[in-house]
């Protein structure tokens, strides 16, 4: 059981910078995940902690141990590291039987036979895989291989578990049933855990914090609450949440004392309840965002006025299931709505309203949040 | 078509001299007799046991070193690896020609001209390119991530190199076996050059030597390159089930 302490970390390859100036701290027992686009620079954080590749600057702490400081020239191997790793391909040996792949970590480390079979035997209980320990690899499915790479995983106990997306070669189905299984190992098995992936849904249903990076910059670090409701930036939003939040250009005026958003082809009346900070930014060039959850049919929600009734034509309609996906258009403006229900039809013209509470407004130079 | 000459040289093998006489060559012998396979035997038991000796030898160690080296080149990056790759690379296409003098120099510099031992430190030598690139192709099917997974399990190059690249190694190492094993059996020109007495010399050389100035013993002849060819085919009758599994090896993942 360990915290994770990083500290400027910086990788390039070549020219290209993988991961710039990280700073980040995990604490013990924490589910952390790193989220982010490909090449956005998550594996090659994950694989420094893991002491797979050398870092060109800064340092990493396992616990109050330092394994690798580019500017000490400490850089422990990885075994030496009390960490363990699941490989999206699963990595497991071709030529051994499950019981020997879960075993082979005990092995190398000359552990005693009866240890390791007693060790693998309860390993195996807890992923349910105790029927397979004969089997070779070749001979067991996806899901199954899965568990086999999670057992040699967690067969000793390491400080930290490592997992570059793991869930990725699953299909839709197993891998919603595997994620709710690998979170509850974790809470049951409390080892602090960072989990690399580029599915916002994995991130956002296991991870007690989020790391969101892109182009190996750190974009955000919060809690999945934190990341959805309050983005500090434009990626983050945009990258957050699906279907996706709408974006348009607009500016900020005021009139009568009161705020207003312009996005030409509508305006929108702000409470007096926004904060004052925001009258700094008259006349700049903003980015409004909206969750399509927050674009109501009916003017119902928090906040809204008449004047905040926006009339949009329906384009297309479709049914997801457990909601409506309306995309709209309020002008030239494109807007996509989820809603419970609604009688109207394609190409229609209604009357939407936006939820103020729930907008967000960066800034289009720094692409910052400023609400 | 292609089966006429080994049909040839059975025929003829198993023909008195009467009968080479008086029948064509593709006939079969009219009173088979063993008796060149033995006179052959005679002559070619040293030649064939030094062959057998020294191919087998050099053939085991420029297949390990091959697939050490092959490990080295696609697992473990290192500086240079690339150049040292593509020096390899340029063995494969040296003549052996080309090589014949600073290979007899170096050879008898080390006191080993005229014995197995040089034989098989030339052949081991010579045969390192093809066996290094032929592993390397290979190697270069497994995925890094169960190298990586070794190492995160605990394990060092060379528990990596035992415990997971070599276990996987048949198919490549039967495909650089019967490559090697064929290509220095088959040699004649290191023999002759590196070796000149009895004690060394190659079946190759032995067989070259059956030919004789004034005779021609045909029958005999023959049944050197019978005894020359077996190890051969018995290695293409025995292995060729991998030797094709192995040559398709690129479409199958390590």
């Amino acid at each position: 059981m360990a915290s994770i302490t990083i500290k400027n970390l910086t990788k390039k390859y070549g020219k290209t910078v993988a991961v710039k100036d990280l700073n980040l701290q995990i604490e013990d027992k924490e589910f952390f995940v790193f989220l982010g686009p490909s090449g956005c620079g998550k594996t090659t954080t994950l694989f420094a902690i893991a002491g797979l590749i050398k870092i060109d600057s800064g340092e990493i702490w396992i616990g109050d141990e330092l394994v690798t400081s580019a500017e000490q020239g400490i850089h422990k191997p990885p075994h030496e590291r009390e960490i363990s790793m699941v490989f999206q391909d699963y990595a497991i040996y071709p030529h051994m039987t499950v019981f020997n792949n879960i075993a082979f970590p005990l092995q190398i480390r000359n552990t005693d036979k009866h240890e390791i079979e007693g060790s693998v035997k309860k390993t195996a209980e807890l992923l349910g895989i105790s029927q397979l320990l004969d089997r070779k690899p070749r001979q067991l499915s996806g899901g199954q291989r899965q568990r086999v790479a999670l057992g040699r995983a967690i067969v000793r106990r390491p400080k930290v578990f490592l997992m570059d997306e793991p869930l990725a070669n699953l299909d839709a189905k197993l891998r919603c049933q595997t994620r709710t299984e690998l979170k509850k190992l974790q809470l049951e098995l409390k080892v602090t855990t960072i989990y690399v992936t580029h599915d916002q849904v994995e991130a956002m249903t296991m991870a007690d914090r989020i790391m969101v990076q892109k182009d190996g910059v750190t974009e955000q670090i919060g809690t999945p609450d934190e990341l959805y409701n309050h983005p500090s930036n434009l990626f983050v939003a945009g990258f957050i949440g699906s279907p996706e939040m709408n974006f348009m250009d607009c500016t900020l005026f005021e009139e009568k004392k009161e705020l207003y958003l312009d996005a030409k082809e509508f305006r929108i009346f702000l409470p007096a309840k926004m904060p004052s900070e925001l009258r700094s930014y008259i006349g700049a060039e903003l980015i409004m965002g909206i969750r399509p959850e927050d674009i109501y049919e009916n003017i119902c929600a928090e906040g809204t006025v008449q004047e905040n009734a926006i009339r949009m034509t329906i384009d297309l309609i479709e049914p997801v299931g457990p909601y409506l996906l309306l995309h709209l258009k309020a002008g030239r403006i494109p807007l996509v709505a989820t809603v419970k229900d609604t009688k109207a039809k394609a190409s229609q013209e209604v009357v939407m309203a936006m939820d103020l509470g729930k907008i967000h407004i960066f800034s289009k130079e720094t692409t910052k949040a400023i609400i | 078509m292609f089966l006429l000459p080994l049909w040839t040289d059975i025929t003829t093998t198993f023909k008195s001299l009467n009968d080479l006489i008086n029948t064509i060559p593709v006939q079969p012998p009219l009173s088979p007799t063993i008796e060149p396979m033995i006179t052959a035997f005679n002559i070619m038991e040293r030649p064939l046991l030094n062959s057998l000796t020294f191919t087998v030898a050099a053939t085991i160690f420029s297949c390990l070193l091959g697939s050490i080296n092959g490990y080295a080149l696609t697992k473990i990056r290192f500086r240079g690896s690339n150049i040292m790759f593509l020096l390899f690379s340029i063995g494969i296409f040296l003549p052996y020609q080309a090589v014949l003098v600073p290979l007899v120099l170096t050879i008898s510099r080390l006191g080993l001209y005229n014995s197995l031992g040089g034989l098989i430190l030339a052949h081991t030598t010579y045969g390192i390119t093809i066996t290094t690139l032929l592993f390397r192709n290979f190697y270069g099917l497994i995925p890094d991530s169960l190298i990586m997974a070794a190492k995160t399990d605990g394990a060092g190059t060379w528990t990596i190199y035992r415990r997971i690249i070599l276990p996987l190694s048949l198919l490549p190492f039967v495909v650089a076996a019967v490559l090697q094993f064929t290509s220095i059996w088959n040699d004649f020109l290191f023999g002759v050059t590196l070796a000149r007495g009895l004690e060394a010399m190659p079946a190759s050389v032995a067989l070259a030597n059956l030919k004789g100035t004034t005779e021609f013993n045909w029958n005999v002849q023959m049944a050197g390159a019978l005894w020359y060819a077996l190890p051969i085919l018995l290695i293409y009758l025995g292995l060729g089930k991998y030797l094709i599994r192995g040559y398709m090896a690129g479409a199958i993942k390590g």
